[in-house]
């Protein structure tokens, strides 16, 4: 089959949202389709919001026998058979709307205006499609509530997830993932203060500006937790991160709110490790429970601490919490297999 | 919701009347209001109708700009005629709103604007009626009554329109223009309306001894009232002449008064012309009156104050069968065809003149449908509904606009512009 | 600096404008430049398609991008500060085809109307581009003539010099590079057989449709050529193509009217080989200098058979033709390293 893979981007931003995309079309190329990428730019200010919609709207591709479109707006476009894998809405419009700071502009008439005119647009759009999937509980829950529109969780799997082997479990909480303020490595960093057996926290990632890790650094000092963090900022390759995932003791995946469980947590996952997360993580909630594959820990440093003690106390229990962690991957059905199955039905 | 509503404020203004109604209806709905006045500097200090909220001018800029920062509707009140609403026109621009379209030609508010907008205006003119329309508008040579060359050809109801981002005007039949060049919602909704209380009215009264028959015309009495064609019916019938007395109450023009008076003279017509009255010389007239007249050619209002009025007090009214008044019910009006208008209103005359009890279920059937009709606070209400819907549908109309623009940039033909292969398709609308 | 190359997209279709885009890509990062490719997809058919394609590239909103290089119509209407034109092509229906009468805009008025309105918008792109250039010179021009922009010629090099050393001398002249009707292989088979019976042809390459690859079987089998030609129609792995191309007595490419030097004629000079090319072949007679590089013949079986046989009647000078060849296309100075220097000049 022809099939065009639709999302939005931002050129040299290299975001999540890329890799569900690039790695279906792996998947679909191995399966023998033709597969067309279709990344269109897209800036989020409101003002433009509707010019950049009807051009999404103008997109031809009739010539692909299916189109799964990604990320905002491309659910826009128009084809006989679109199926929308939704990753997430335009967040400030939807549910992060009462969040003054989240936002980005103000409660008056005009955005409220262009928020019911959006929602409108979206909907009309999404219940064109011929299959509305989502990427998670989360967003299956806001598509029904804002739009109306029942969707079937379907979770992305991770690129050759064969990669991923568990060697053992050493005495380090392992991070891997961007650097950044909603990510929150930094209630890891605090909750080493309060840690009392020796187990180790590694951080590891790039971030998208300088702050951040600035603050992390300031912050290791300040706590003199300096010993038992490793923080590499830098950009960490696959291999390394099979490697930190193959022996760490377990694994620490805390967003704020996010959309999906994110890479982070699947990975580790698949490496047989627990995970540590929080009850506002969002969509990891899905994949984590609580005393089975992992802690959901209060999100204070304390609670974390009590966490990670946990773990390292009690390594069979940590392995064990592993295997339960790579069992939970079939449970869920996250596979490649079945996506693909679900997607070219 | 905080409004802020631009529109003349003057007692002599019947669009100031029925903005104060609105006005009071909002509040009471739980709305804030703020209005700003919209008339010429020179008529600034005339008194106003009392509409109980906090007033500015149209020309404290800083008032005004505070004022709409925080409104959530924003409506403008538009006649033809500028002096009552240059403070519109000049807000418009700067602060699109919803606009309540009392007039569908609005010639002389364009006119008079154009005054110091020459060049604005002659482009305007190309741009909405082609080289035609420019030519003729200023042109007095092809037909010196500016109506009348004017009316058809150019009658700027789009300029006005296209800048409104919604407009609720008060009848159907010209809301084709409006459509064409308003980008948001456009709904029609009877004018508010009330009867200036006072003196009790209804039909006439029983005790009146005589057997005259009263006919009445009220408001600024000019060439389109028809005055003259009532007298000339007046005056081809012997039983109206003998019993008729037919008066005209509101501003008049001398010159006019002797014309008028010259003609219903030479065909021994009883006329009495009494000018422009205070309230209750009004109020005392209409209740006085057996049948009101609010004959109109051409007519160019969205909606006609004076008939429905005469409706609300109860009173038989006779109207042309055109625009604003073609559209009231059948049994609520007495409807002349205005081919022949001199004999069918004579014949109407005769009729009601003859038939006091028609003449009462007309009145009786017309202050029922106009009481229902007329509601301020249905208006009100629509008015925040429409600005809803408005605020709705401006992003996918900032969208066209977007494009237009970038099309006329390029050059493009009015036949692209409406092109099939351009599918302007947000998928919202 | 991230340097964003902006192309169209016809889906499903690789070409070799993609091609270019790819390794102008790979260069860009070679040079120490981050670089992204947006392609963009655009529908001409009907042709009252083409404004709202065209409206559809002026609304989209980039951020994030330090410098544009556009490539055709309607991909560089896209809106950027730094933005560099390297045209490969304008929309040709409305210029020099449209006087041809080659076009897809309809005969009427809306046909007047879209030409008027795509030569506008070009107009208004290339006023505010900030530098342009085009791949070759019969691009130039017809920008001078049409819209009246100066340009300046910068050639594509080749992609991988480094596979395109001669070896032998062979027996064959190697036709290569797409098959398809514009590139008239079948013209060269009627050459053939009027051409020495020593005269033999390789003709290897991917044919737009099917039925393109099956005329020339046709011809051969109807003309009796199977044992002078080897057809090899099909997408050829690099390292086949090189073997054919640096093996060869000489190369032959005749298109007909083509804007670009051509690839097929790129690589046969880079590796010295003489060229055979038409005299209505358009911009590869910058590389084919009548016996000098090469021979250009009047575009009949006849007067390509003479050329074809001269090719074999003294190899010597076929051979000096080849490094002539070689020469000239050195002294145009065409390599990577100085195209994206100048382009981001």
């Amino acid at each position: 089959m022809k099939i065009a893979l639709c999302s939005s981007f931002v050129p040299f931003l290299n975001s999540g949202a890329r890799y569900i995309v690039e790695w279906l079309e792996i998947m679909l190329v191995k399966e023998g389709h033709q597969v067309e990428r279709v990344y269109l730019p897209e800036v989020d200010v409101p003002d433009l919001l509707f010019q950049q919609m009807a051009a999404f709207r103008w997109i031809d591709l009739s010539a692909a026998d299916r189109v799964i479109c990604f990320r905002p707006q491309a659910h826009l476009i128009s084809h006989p058979h679109k199926i929308l894998w939704f990753i997430h809405h335009l967040r400030s419009f939807y549910d992060l709307w009462d969040n003054d700071q989240y936002r980005g502009f103000p409660d008056d008439t005009k955005h409220r205006g262009l928020r019911k005119a959006l929602h409108e647009a979206d909907t009309s759009a999404i219940q064109e499609a011929t299959r509305v999937f989502s990427n998670s509980r989360v967003v299956s829950d806001r598509l029904k509530q804002f739009n109306g529109v029942e969707s079937e969780v379907l979770y992305p799997p991770v690129l050759h997830p064969e990669r991923f082997y568990c060697h053992g479990y050493n005495d380090e909480i392992v991070c891997v993932c961007r650097l950044e303020h909603h990510k929150r490595q930094h209630l890891l960093i605090e909750a080493m203060q309060y840690t009392r057996t020796p187990v180790r926290l590694r951080l590891c990632g790039l971030s998208s500006g300088q702050d951040y890790p600035a603050y992390l650094k300031r912050l290791i000092e300040e706590l003199n937790v300096g010993e038992k963090v490793a923080l590499e900022e830098r950009w960490i390759s696959e291999q390394e991160k099979v490697e930190y995932l193959a022996n760490c003791l377990a694994a620490a995946y805390l967003p704020v709110d996010e959309d999906s469980y994110g890479y982070p947590s699947i990975e580790a996952s698949h490496a047989s490790k627990a995970l540590i997360t929080t009850p506002d993580a969002g969509g990891v909630l899905e994949l984590v429970q609580d005393g089975v594959n992992g802690f959901v820990a209060e999100a204070t440093p304390k609670d974390l601490a009590a966490a990670m003690d946990k773990l390292f106390a009690d390594k069979n229990m940590a392995a064990r919490m592993g295997r339960n962690a790579l069992n939970r991957i079939d449970e869920m059905n996250i596979s490649w297999s079945h996506v693909l199955r679900r997607l070219l039905a | 919701m905080k409004v802020i509503l631009f529109t003349p404020a003057i007692k002599a203004s019947a669009i100031g009347r029925m903005a104060c109604l609105v006005t009071r209806a909002l509040v009471a709905m739980g709305h804030a209001v703020v209005v700003v006045r919209a008339e010429s500097k020179s008529l600034l200090s005339a008194p106003t109708h009392d509409f109980d909220v906090e007033m500015v001018r149209w020309d404290d800029d800083r008032g005004v700009t505070a004022a709409a920062a925080h409104a959530d509707a924003v409506v403008y009140q538009i006649g033809d005629n500028f002096p009552y609403h240059e403070g519109c026109i000049e807000w418009m621009r700067r602060i699109p709103g919803v606009v309540c379209l009392h007039d569908f030609f609005l010639g002389h508010l364009f006119y008079s604007w154009a005054e110091k907008n020459r060049e604005t205006a002659t482009s305007l003119l190309r741009q909405w009626y082609g080289e035609e329309g420019a030519r003729i508008f200023f042109d007095p040579s092809s037909n010196p009554d500016f109506i009348a060359r004017t009316w058809n050809v150019a009658p700027m109801t789009e300029w006005i329109c296209s800048q409104a981002i919604g407009v609720i005007t008060h009848s159907r039949w010209g809301t084709p223009r409006v459509i064409r060049s308003c980008t948001g919602p456009v709904a029609v909704v009877p004018l508010a309306y009330d009867a200036p209380g006072g003196f009790p009215v209804g039909p006439t009264p029983s005790h009146r001894q005589t057997n005259t028959f009263r006919l009445l015309t009220i408001g600024h009495i000019n060439p389109n009232k028809r005055v003259a064609s009532v007298i000339r019916a007046i005056g081809s019938s012997p039983i109206l002449r003998a019993q008729c007395v037919y008066r005209l109450v509101g501003h008049i023009q001398p010159s006019a008064v002797i014309l008028l008076s010259a003609l219903a003279s030479s065909l021994r017509v009883n006329l009495v012309v009494t000018g422009e009255a205070d309230d209750a010389t009004l109020a005392h007239a209409v209740a006085e009156a057996d049948v009101v007249s609010c004959l109109r050619w051409p007519s160019l209002e969205a909606a006609s104050a004076s008939a429905i009025e005469a409706m609300l007090y109860g009173k038989p009214t006779i109207v042309t069968d055109t625009g604003f008044y073609r559209e009231l019910p059948d049994d609520c009006v007495e409807k002349i065809s205005q081919m022949d208008e001199i004999a069918n209103v004579r014949a109407a005359l005769e009729r009601l003149f003859g038939d006091p009890v028609a003449r009462a279920s007309l009145g009786r059937r017309a202050k029922q449908w106009a009481n229902s009709t007329y509601s301020a606070r249905d208006y009100a209400r629509q008015l925040i509904d429409i600005n809803a819907i408005s605020v709705k549908s401006r992003p996918s109309a900032g969208a066209k606009v977007f494009f237009k623009n970038v099309m006329k940039n390029w050059g493009a033909s009015d036949e692209l512009l409406r092109g099939e292969g351009l599918l302007m398709a947000s998928t919202a609308n | 600096m991230k340097v964003l190359i902006v192309n169209n997209m016809a889906p499903f279709v690789w070409g070799g404008a993609e091609e270019l885009a790819v390794n102008l890509q790979k260069n860009l990062i070679i040079a120490g430049h981050q670089s992204e490719i947006l392609r963009i997809p655009f529908q001409w058919e009907p042709a009252t398609r083409i404004p709202s394609q065209m409206l559809m590239v002026r609304a989209f909103e980039l951020a994030n991008a330090d410098h544009v290089i556009a490539l055709k119509f309607p991909a560089f209407y896209i809106r950027h500060p730094n933005k560099t034109l390297w045209l490969l092509h304008q929309y040709r229906q409305a210029y020099d085809l449209y006087d041809a009468g080659q076009t897809n805009l309809p005969p009427d008025q809306t046909g007047a109307d879209i030409r008027s309105l795509i030569r506008n918008a070009d107009n208004e792109t290339f006023a505010e581009s900030r530098r342009i250039f085009t791949n070759s010179e019969v691009t130039r021009q017809r920008l001078a003539k049409y819209n009246g922009f100066d340009a300046t010629v910068l050639l594509p090099p080749i992609n991988d010099a480094e596979l395109f050393v001669g070896k032998a001398t062979g027996d064959y002249i190697f036709a290569g590079g797409r098959i398809n009707g514009m590139k008239r292989q079948n013209m060269l088979l009627e050459a053939l057989s009027r051409a020495d019976s020593r005269v033999k042809l390789i003709i290897a390459g991917p044919p737009d449709v099917f039925a393109d690859g099956e005329q020339l079987k046709e011809t051969v089998a109807r003309l009796g050529l199977e044992d002078r030609v080897k057809l090899d129609i099909r997408f050829l792995p690099r390292d086949t193509y090189a073997e054919y191309l640096t093996n060869a007595a000489a190369v032959a490419y005749l298109p007909f009217d083509e804007d670009s030097l051509g690839y097929v004629a790129m690589e046969a000079a880079t590796a010295g080989k003489a060229l055979i090319t038409t005299s209505d072949s358009g911009g590869i007679l910058g590389l084919v200098k009548h016996r000098e590089t090469g021979w250009v013949a009047d575009p009949t079986p006849e007067a390509l058979a003479e050329a074809m046989n001269a090719v074999y009647a003294d190899i010597a000078v076929t051979r000096a033709y080849g490094s002539s060849a070689r020469a000239l296309w050195h002294s145009f100075n065409i390599d990577w390293p100085n195209t994206v220097e100048t382009l981001l000049r």
